[in-house]
């Protein structure tokens, strides 16, 4: 077990330099210039050189990049060439709240995504196995950004019934827990679907199986045929596609904190990418990716406690 | 469903409407302003952004101010000033009952610290040339300023009034360092520094000493606790706040929504007629197609600036007839009539005796060179529709236009470049000559003169205007580039974009002013019902 562990942490060293290596020269490939974004549209070319030789752009791209790793390895992520603030001080303010976002999402979305599937697959072919089905279509389909303002249309404008700009404060206290609802139920809607979908088919599988009939024959209450000897059996690629669907959950966190003004690392990344802000935008692009890998590792190390089989491979 | 669920349900959902009544932002004497952006730092001089000034200007005083109409100097921090016949000095007898935020009484010697600091190649600021050309700028005694030009600065008192120029404290700077505008800011404003939440809240508190407002506004002193600006950067998201009360004010509503809101009871809907944000599209004058007058002149011709206006901007927005604002210092109504009116017939007949004649494709050529150039812009709200309504036009009379727009990451770079024959933009000004200085003058080339236009006229009668040290003279030399410029068709102007003003059931007071793009202004005369 621990082998398996140090294994998929010793793979994710390689990963993590490549997402570096890259996420450094796309930066550099996007045919911008920070020092004109910095001057701004008036400015004349002597102040925008005076501003590029201040940010050590005119430094050979290599060297940049051999500056940049010396000093992440130091831990040291470099300052905003926007407004002068350490990247990290930057990363840790809006990581919180892009966590809690996240926390909020999937805290009712996976129970509900898989009691959505072992429902729809117990009851298979019923009408509200159909009901679920067309539920979770209807999540995987419908765009973040359009639940999020429906959301805001409905509970906020049309009923007033929760805020939605922006986060008054952590989510533990009552205005902060109000104000994570609806971003939370958004981010969390795309979820539910995917999540739904996999476990319905998984348990489907599973409920066929031998060792399901075995359990039935002995004369074990239904309920406890489906939680204990189906459902387990079936979470193994439920929890696969959790796991997947958390990195694309960074993604709609991104357009989720962009409609309900939520301070996250989602809009840092977008404000540090649209001002040319390299190393905020190099910053959020490891804290992003670092996450992604930390949630396959933590998948594999998982997969490795439900099926027992995966950890001698 | 078991009754303690049903119960629970219906008890958490009490809860939450009960207690989201006040979900609304709109809690005691603090105003709640809405906005699409942030700025990247609040040094007065360090950022060219509108998001800056529209809090600079809060937070700041400048030595005069600028009255609604745009055009009319008013004291401030100064009460009076006095300008000597050969133009080159400038003394400013100071108010004696200015106070910083922390207490500390304003004198001579902060006024000379930050316009120093503004001025000053070496602080490497994209304003400093607003200040004219500084010989050297001293203080007398503690309420006097001289401020010594090398040569006569027609624009210097509108600069003066600009937020660029806005009067700090030194000992805050020093303090700070870099982080002067990002962690705080001691200044003389109406209103505090409290807090900077980047891409979130800027909240400030009344300055409990402040009595010294503008005379353009009924009450001196500022009447408001405390202001949040909230960036909200989804429009739709915006919209959506304002109607459900959760902010208090804002001038950022999309031109979409305007009628629909003031329709909504409560809500007071508010047009600054004066304000001065430009949209054109400018060529370069030195690329082949667009070098040719005639070309320029039938794309002026052939745009439909009236649709545009309605189409793009839901008829917010007013097409523009001349190429600067009429309500700018300046503005000269003789060019404004040589500007060709839209005729799409006469501009064909214009491209025809110019020797454009239509190709088997119906684009026209001339010499082998077809009728076509490209247009680069950025992708933002407008210009994706305006340049569409404009390649329908110019197709019409056989131009074909190519259009490029860009992403605001890589736009302003790509606007920096030779590459394209013609560019759109907008812009904010205070006058005529600040606005033909920046973008027409021979020096200002490659950026922000992108036309390429290096004209020995233009730069001579720009010179006069500049350094003249009468009215008539500088209105003069001013009117004199507006009509060369309107005459060679170096710009189509399009609209002007307008500013409107949206506030709550519970604002009272708030008129928008719009001075580089801030709405509110210095934030006085407003006041909250509850």
């Amino acid at each position: 077990m621990l082998r398996h562990t140090l294994e998929r942490l010793l793979l994710a060293v390689p990963v993590l330099f490549g997402v570096l290596l890259l996420g450094f020269f796309l930066m550099q490939v996007v045919p911008t210039d920070p020092a004109i974004v910095r001057a701004g549209p008036t400015a004349s070319m002597e102040v925008i050189e005076a501003i590029r030789q201040e940010l050590g752009l005119n430094e050979p791209l290599w060297k940049q990049f051999f500056i940049y790793i010396g000093r992440l390895l130091q831990g040291d992520l470099g300052v905003s060439i926007i407004n002068n603030v350490p990247v990290t001080q930057e990363l840790g303010t809006t990581i919180g709240p892009t966590l809690e976002l996240m926390l909020a999402s999937l805290i009712w979305a996976i129970p509900l995504g898989i009691a959505m599937g072992t429902v729809g697959a117990y009851y298979r072919g019923t009408f509200l196995d159909r009901i679920i089905m067309a539920a979770s279509v209807a999540g995987v389909s419908i765009p973040v950004f359009f639940l999020g303002l429906t959301l805001i249309w409905f509970l906020g404008f049309q009923y007033q019934l929760l805020p939605f700009t922006g986060r008054p404060g952590p989510i533990w206290t009552w205005e902060g827990f109000k104000a994570v609802i609806m971003p939370a139920i958004t981010l969390g809607g795309v979820f539910v679907g995917p999540v739904a979908r996999m476990t319905r088919s998984s348990v489907l599988d599973v409920l066929g199986a031998d060792h399901v009939r075995t359990a039935r024959a002995k004369g074990l209450p239904e309920r406890t045929v489906v939680s204990r000897h189906a459902l387990r059996n079936a979470l193994v690629p439920v929890v696969t596609l959790i796991g997947l669907q958390i990195g694309f959950l960074l993604g709609g966190a991104v357009v989720t904190e962009t409609v309900f003004s939520w301070p996250g690392i989602g809009r840092l990344a977008v404000g540090a990418i649209l001002s040319s802000d390299l190393p905020m935008a190099q910053g959020t692009i490891i804290v992003l990716s670092l996450g992604f890998i930390l949630v396959n590792l933590a998948v594999d190390v998982l997969y490795a406690v439900l099926d027992p089989r995966v950890r001698g491979a | 469903m078991s009754k303690a669920l049903k119960s629970l349900l219906i008890a958490g959902a009490a809860a939450l409407t009960v207690g989201s009544m006040p979900a609304s932002a709109q809690q005691g004497n603090a105003l709640t302003i809405l906005r699409v952006i942030d700025a990247d730092k609040y040094d007065p001089i360090r950022s060219t952004a509108t998001a800056a000034a529209e809090i600079v200007y809060m937070l700041a005083d400048t030595l005069v101010s600028i009255d609604f109409d745009m055009k009319t100097i008013k004291p401030l921090l100064a009460k009076s000033w006095t300008i000597s016949e050969d133009g080159k000095t400038y003394t400013f007898k100071l108010r004696d009952d200015v106070k910083f935020c922390d207490g500390r009484p304003m004198k001579a010697e902060d006024v000379v610290y930050s316009l120093k600091r503004w001025t000053d190649p070496a602080s490497k600021s994209p304003v400093s040339f607003r200040g004219g050309p500084v010989k050297d700028i001293k203080a007398t005694d503690d309420y006097t300023v001289v401020y010594e030009l090398k040569e006569p600065y027609a624009d210097l008192m509108f600069q003066l009034g600009l937020s660029f120029a806005s009067i700090i404290d030194k000992a805050s700077v020093e303090k700070l360092g870099e982080n002067f505008g990002v962690q705080g800011f001691n200044a003389t404003g109406p209103y505090c520094w409290v807090s900077w939440t980047p891409r979130q809240d800027f909240v400030m508190k009344k300055n409990p000493h402040y009595a010294w407002g503008p005379e353009i506004y009924k009450n001196p002193k500022p009447q408001v606790e405390q202001i949040v600006w909230r960036v909200i950067p989804e429009q739709n998201t915006l919209m959506a706040a304002m109607q459900a009360k959760q902010a208090d004010a804002t001038y950022y509503m999309p031109y979409i929504a305007i009628d629909t809101i003031s329709r909504v009871p409560g809500m007071k809907v508010q047009q600054q007629k004066n304000y001065i944000y430009d949209a054109f599209m400018g060529f370069k004058v030195d690329k082949p197609v667009v070098k040719d007058e005639a070309i320029r002149k039938a794309v002026n011709m052939a745009t439909n600036k009236d649709a545009i206006a309605k189409a793009v901007y839901f008829g917010k927005g007013a097409p523009m007839q001349s190429l600067l604002n009429p309500s700018v210092l300046d503005y000269d109504a003789k060019s404004a009539s040589l500007m060709p009116k839209f005729d799409p017939a006469a501009a064909a007949k214009l491209l025809d005796e110019a020797g454009w004649k239509p190709g088997s494709d119906g684009i026209r050529e001339k010499d082998g060179q077809k009728a076509t150039f490209t247009v680069y812009g950025l992708r933002n709200a407008v210009n994706p529709r305006i340049s569409e309504a404009m390649q329908a036009d110019l197709r019409k009379i056989g131009i074909d236009m190519k259009i490029q727009l860009w992403d605001a990451t890589v736009g302003w770079g790509k606007l920096a470049t030779q590459e394209f024959d013609a560019f759109y933009m907008s812009y904010p000004y205070v006058t005529a000559n600040e606005a033909l200085n920046l973008y027409f003058r021979s020096t200002q080339t490659p950026t922000p003169n992108r036309m390429n236009w290096k004209n020995e006229k233009t730069d001579q009668l720009l010179a006069t205007a500049t350094t003249a040290t009468d009215d008539n003279t500088r209105k003069g030399a001013n009117a004199a580039v507006q009509q060369q410029l309107t005459d060679a068709s170096v710009w189509v102007p399009l609209v002007s974009e307008p500013m409107w003003l949206v506030t709550g059931d519970r604002v009272e007071g708030a008129k928008p002013h719009g001075v580089y793009g801030a709405g509110l202004y210095k934030g006085l005369d407003i006041t909250l019902k509850r």
